[in-house]
């Protein structure tokens, strides 16, 4: 005997309704997941990458730093080689200047050359000589300009010569 | 009209608000802030990474200043580095002189950034010229020598006796004061 004109559906714990929802809902949430994801890693990526520039930066601060350093110190070598250099060169002109000073007439034995002073040993044939031919240059050249001469037995002098630079006060 | 709901649709639309209060809480609890620290992560590592270019490139200027320098000063730089050898100097500069003897090295002083070496020298030579040559040859030495007073020319037969200081410069003192040795 038939109660009902329709046939029994199967009962289910759960409804096709309620699945759709659920997928809809878990693919919803799924992405927000996956998004949430991204950012995390993409933010720990470009934090990472920002780390590592800053150390960079850092790196390549100290050196230029550094550098500065050496350029500065390569310069003050320079200076001071230059300085030396310059030094050398002025002494060899005093010097070859002096010598070209000194009159074939007068004969030389010692030259002492310190910072401000010059001792000169030597025979002349008279103090006239010397006097005209060495003594009025270096007069020119020193401020100060002692002489003293020795006569010798065939007639000519032997002479020392003192002269002297006066520095300026600092 | 009497508005019926079954239990099945109170399921559903319990679950749909629950569903929906996830979603909200997660967006705005996680996702929008996570957005913005991300946004600012982007932001600050693109200033960093400008301010990090204009650095290289001012270290890449630096550098190519300081090998220029390197490259326009290399002799005076090896000069103030290379040690001293009396021996390869008298051996070097003897032509110069009928006779050529350095005395020992003096314990060094200091002259700023260098340490300063004495040493005496004593010579015979047929002409001024070979002092003036020595002169122009100690420029161009291997190490950065200066000849000071007092120098002494005394007459020996027709030979010039002559005697002088010299001070031998050498760089980093500071730093390498330990490790500077003079070969002797």
């Amino acid at each position: 005997m038939q109660y009902s004109f329709i046939k029994p559906r199967a009962k289910r714990l759960v409804s096709p309704e309620f699945k759709l929802l659920f997928f809809f809902f878990s693919i919803t949430i799924g992405m927000l997941f996956v998004s949430y994801s991204f950012l995390k890693v993409k933010t720990l990526v470009y934090e990472s990458n920002m780390e590592e520039l800053l150390s960079k930066g850092e790196t390549l601060k100290e050196g230029i730093v550094s550098m500065h350093e050496d350029i500065a110190f390569i310069k003050i070598q320079r200076r001071h080689a230059e300085g030396i250099y310059t030094e050398n060169t002025v002494l060899k002109e005093s010097i070859h200047n002096l010598f070209d000073l000194v009159p074939e007439k007068i004969t030389l034995s010692q030259a002492m050359l310190k910072e401000d002073e010059l001792v000169l040993y030597g025979v002349t044939p008279s103090k006239e000589v010397y006097e005209f031919l060495l003594q009025a240059p270096l007069r020119s050249i020193f401020h100060r300009s002692y002489t003293s001469y020795y006569a010798m037995p065939n007639g000519w002098y032997s002479f020392v010569s003192k002269n002297y630079l006066d520095r300026p006060v600092q | 009209m009497k508005f019926h709901i079954s239990r099945q649709m109170i399921y559903i639309l319990t679950l749909a608000v629950v569903f929906l209060i996830i979603v909200f809480v997660f967006a705005f609890a996680f996702l929008i802030p996570s957005g913005k620290a991300y946004r600012v992560a982007r932001l600050d590592t693109k200033k960093v990474s400008y301010q990090v270019d204009s650095i290289q490139a001012e270290y890449d200027n630096v550098y190519d200043d300081l090998k220029t320098l390197q490259a326009d000063n290399r002799h005076v730089i090896s000069a103030y580095k290379s040690i001293f050898n009396p021996e390869r100097f008298t051996k070097m500069y003897r032509p110069h002189f009928k006779s050529f003897t350095l005395s020992e090295l003096s314990t060094h002083s200091q002259d700023g950034e260098f340490a300063v070496y004495e040493v005496n020298t004593s010579s015979l030579i047929q002409s001024p010229q070979g002092f003036y040559d020595f002169l122009d040859g100690v420029n161009k030495s291997d190490n950065i020598i200066g000849v000071n007073f007092p120098i002494d020319f005394k007459r020996d037969g027709d030979l010039i006796k002559s005697s002088f200081t010299m001070h031998v410069y050498i760089a980093s003192a500071k730093k390498k004061m330990e490790e500077v040795k003079i070969e002797e």
